[in-house]
């Protein structure tokens, strides 16, 4: 899988090519600035772009927006954004043209490697990964109002699971219960929810980070 | 007179015998206790020689001993405080004796007074040592003024300290013989001292009248038309020395210009009033009253206070903080890293013996440093939010409306960006009222309305909760309320019980103005 990494600091850089390179990545561009972030994406077309939000020139957002631009120019093309911290705001900006492949992960999610290679092939194959941390906030703002607050605690737990763009499998792998409960917690979370049910993965993923934005 | 001046020795003899032969007693005590007594007199001891010389002008003020002594006797404070009036009233009749030629023949003093009439007050003609004898006696009566309180010595003091703190200062007593001198070219004296027809000493009085007054109300004012007089009698004087005699001589100044000669002397004069004038100039200006210069002062002193306070409340939040991101660093962070290391320092001794029991201290090595992690973030977010950083004022608002788990509404008007500082300061004292509400209100939504008018920059939150909030209720707000003053900022609520709370705040600020402004 062809890789694109946009990191400004050298270490952090150097970490990230060798932890993919070890997981059998293909790199085919490490750089440090936004403007050489959207050349090597435009230019190499990766299977997916991992990128960090704050970036040279103006160490501000520099790396998102040019990711989003990138995207503009060649439309669903994958990528993960990395960030010390997480923002709805920017997750709402990197969701908003409903292409899919899109990731939003805290750095310190890189730390197990697992999960992490998980999720950029997750988004390298058109699906959404959202940080927990932004999901959680996604619900906390919405246990009160809406018909979230009906829901059970599993049904909450496999939403938010749903909402950070696990695939029924991987739910099931991580709560301990078989993928069949796990269809019958989603069908019955959706049912409450008022939304239609679909077996497409990114679709469902879609649809709940719709509905909870909404 | 011969026969009441023989009655009254006559008495004082029998009165002073009886008290001898009589009553030894307090005659002794008295004398003993003289010193003491002359001593509590004092200054009011004077009244008498100054009574005895003031009767030697003549058979008829002959009464004035008896009296003073009266008066030292019975009454020693009203004596001492009479002392400097009548020495100046002394002086004054010197003056008055000189100018008009009364009382011929008669002594003042130890001077006689001839009988050359129209003598110039200065003294002139048959009697030249009338006036400086005057005068010493008006010097002494000035000198004695002040120190022995005489009546009148109060309200002297507040006059000359209101000259003094006047912005023309002391100046603006120069209109006093400024004034004398021009009323002398027109025939007028001054104090009604020149001899003349009723209406004119009327005039006279009234202008002199009229300059002290002005004076006292107007220093400032005084002192420029002071200023202005001392052009004229200047330019006088040129003009007399340059056209004599078509210019009218008379009295100018000092100087009697009856001549080439004497008018000569009077240019000089005019020229040195002139060069007076000149000099004078830039320091009576520069006291000028300016109502503005007066209205920016008091503006500066309450600005000078207000920033004195937010200063120190500024310095005592920032070290607070910097104490609480210290303290958070230290038990935070820096204790995951120790142990971190710690962890990491064992997995390394434990590989060759026990791999499974150093792979379960990496695995937990590296959750401690994603605690660290978190915990380092939540502390940026704390000192300053990266979402302000990267996107400013209006996207931060909007951010943190996403945060808040209530349903919160966002309008941002912001023309131009924000200056970081006001900018840091806004979005905290949002994000306390938002953290409010969401805890105490009770409401569902929330309305954030953030807009730039006329330089100020307006923070509204609106919630549809329950109301009755009270900001002296521990609520925080206090404390944004004292750091927004740092930035000249205010904090108003409205929270009647039932709702809608309503919370604004106000900054000034120019957007993307120079650091040296408020913002």
């Amino acid at each position: 899988m062809r890789v694109v990494i946009a990191e400004d600091l050298f270490l952090l850089r150097e970490g990230l090519v060798r932890l993919l390179e070890a997981h059998g990545f293909e790199i085919v561009a490490a750089v440090g600035t936004a403007p050489e972030l959207f050349t090597a994406l435009v230019e190499h077309r990766p299977d997916i772009g991992i990128v960090d939000v704050r970036l040279p020139p103006t160490n501000t957002d520099d790396g998102l927006r040019a990711a989003i631009q990138a995207r503009e120019k060649v439309p669903g093309l994958p990528v993960l954004v990395l960030s010390q911290y997480v923002e709805q705001l920017y997750a709402r900006e990197l969701l908003a043209d409903q292409a899919g492949g899109v990731g939003y992960l805290l750095k310190d999610r890189v730390f197990n490697d697992e999960s992490f290679t998980g999720a950029i092939r997750t988004v390298a194959a058109g699906g959404t990964v959202l940080d927990p941390e932004v999901v959680q906030k996604l619900l906390n703002k919405h246990s009160r109002t809406k018909p979230i607050g009906r829901l059970t605690p599993r049904e909450l737990q496999v939403l938010a699971l749903m909402a950070e763009g696990r695939s029924n499998a991987a739910i099931a792998q991580r709560l301990h219960i078989t993928e069949k409960a796990i269809s019958k917690h989603a069908a019955g979370i959706f049912t409450k929810l008022d939304l239609a049910l679909s077996d497409d993965d990114n679709r469902r993923v879609l649809a709940v980070l719709a509905y909870l934005e909404s | 007179m011969a026969l009441l001046l023989i009655v009254v020795v006559c008495l004082g003899g029998g009165a002073v015998a009886y008290l001898v032969i009589r009553r030894p007693e307090d005659v002794s005590a008295a004398i003993s206790a003289t010193p003491s007594r002359v001593r509590a007199r004092g200054w009011g001891l004077l009244l008498v020689p100054i009574a005895l010389v003031a009767g030697l002008l003549g058979a008829s003020f002959w009464w004035l001993t008896p009296v003073a002594i009266l008066l030292v006797v019975f009454g020693p404070k009203v004596a001492t405080r009479l002392v400097p009036w009548a020495l100046l009233a002394f002086g004054c009749l010197g003056f008055w004796i000189a100018k008009y030629g009364a009382l011929d023949g008669e002594t003042y003093g130890f001077v006689p007074v001839g009988s050359h009439r129209n003598v110039h007050w200065w003294g002139a003609g048959e009697s030249p040592w009338l006036v400086p004898e005057a005068a010493l006696f008006l010097a002494a009566g000035v000198l004695l003024f002040l120190r022995l309180d005489a009546p009148g010595a109060t309200l002297f003091r507040r006059l000359v300290g209101r000259l003094h703190g006047g912005a023309g200062g002391p100046w603006a007593l120069l209109l006093l013989p400024v004034l004398a001198m021009i009323m002398e070219l027109f025939g007028l004296g001054w104090l009604g001292m020149n001899a003349g027809p009723i209406p004119s000493v009327v005039a006279d009085l009234a202008i002199t009248a009229a300059g002290v007054v002005f004076v006292l109300r107007r220093p400032e004012r005084a002192a420029a038309a002071a200023l202005a007089g001392l052009v004229f009698l200047g330019g006088y004087g040129l003009l007399l020395a340059a056209f004599w005699p078509s210019v009218p001589g008379g009295f100018f100044g000092a100087i009697l210009v009856e001549n080439r000669a004497t008018a000569v002397i009077g240019g000089v004069q005019g020229a040195a009033l002139l060069f007076a004038a000149a000099r004078l100039a830039p320091r009576i200006y520069r006291g000028l009253p300016d109502e503005e210069l007066a209205a920016r002062a008091e503006q500066l002193t309450e600005r000078v206070e207000t920033l004195t306070q937010t200063r120190s409340d500024a310095v005592d939040t920032a070290a607070a903080e910097l104490r609480r991101i210290e303290r958070d660093l230290h038990d935070g962070a820096q204790a995951r890293l120790v142990a971190l290391g710690m962890s990491l320092q064992a997995a390394e001794r434990l590989f060759g013996t026990n791999p499974d029991a150093a792979l379960a201290l990496v695995s937990e090595a590296k959750e401690t440093s994603s605690r660290a992690l978190t915990e380092l973030r939540d502390l940026v977010r704390g000192i300053y939010p990266p979402v302000l950083a990267d996107r400013g004022l209006g996207d931060a608002i909007r951010a943190l409306a996403l945060d808040t788990p209530l349903y919160t509404v966002v309008d941002v008007d912001l023309p131009a960006e924000v200056e970081l500082p006001v900018g840091s300061a806004m979005y905290f004292a949002v994000a306390e009222i938002l953290a409010n509400a969401a805890k105490h209100s009770g409401a569902r939504t929330i309305r954030v309305q953030l807009t730039h008018e006329r330089d100020v920059l307006r923070a509204q939150v609106t919630d549809d909760g329950a109301g009755g909030a009270d900001p002296a209720n521990g609520t925080g707000l206090t404390g944004v309320e004292r750091r927004l003053a740092t930035f000249d900022g205010i904090l108003a609520m409205s929270s009647p019980p039932g709702g809608p709370t309503i919370v604004v705040i106000e900054v000034p600020c120019a957007l993307s103005s120079p650091k040296t402004s408020s913002c």
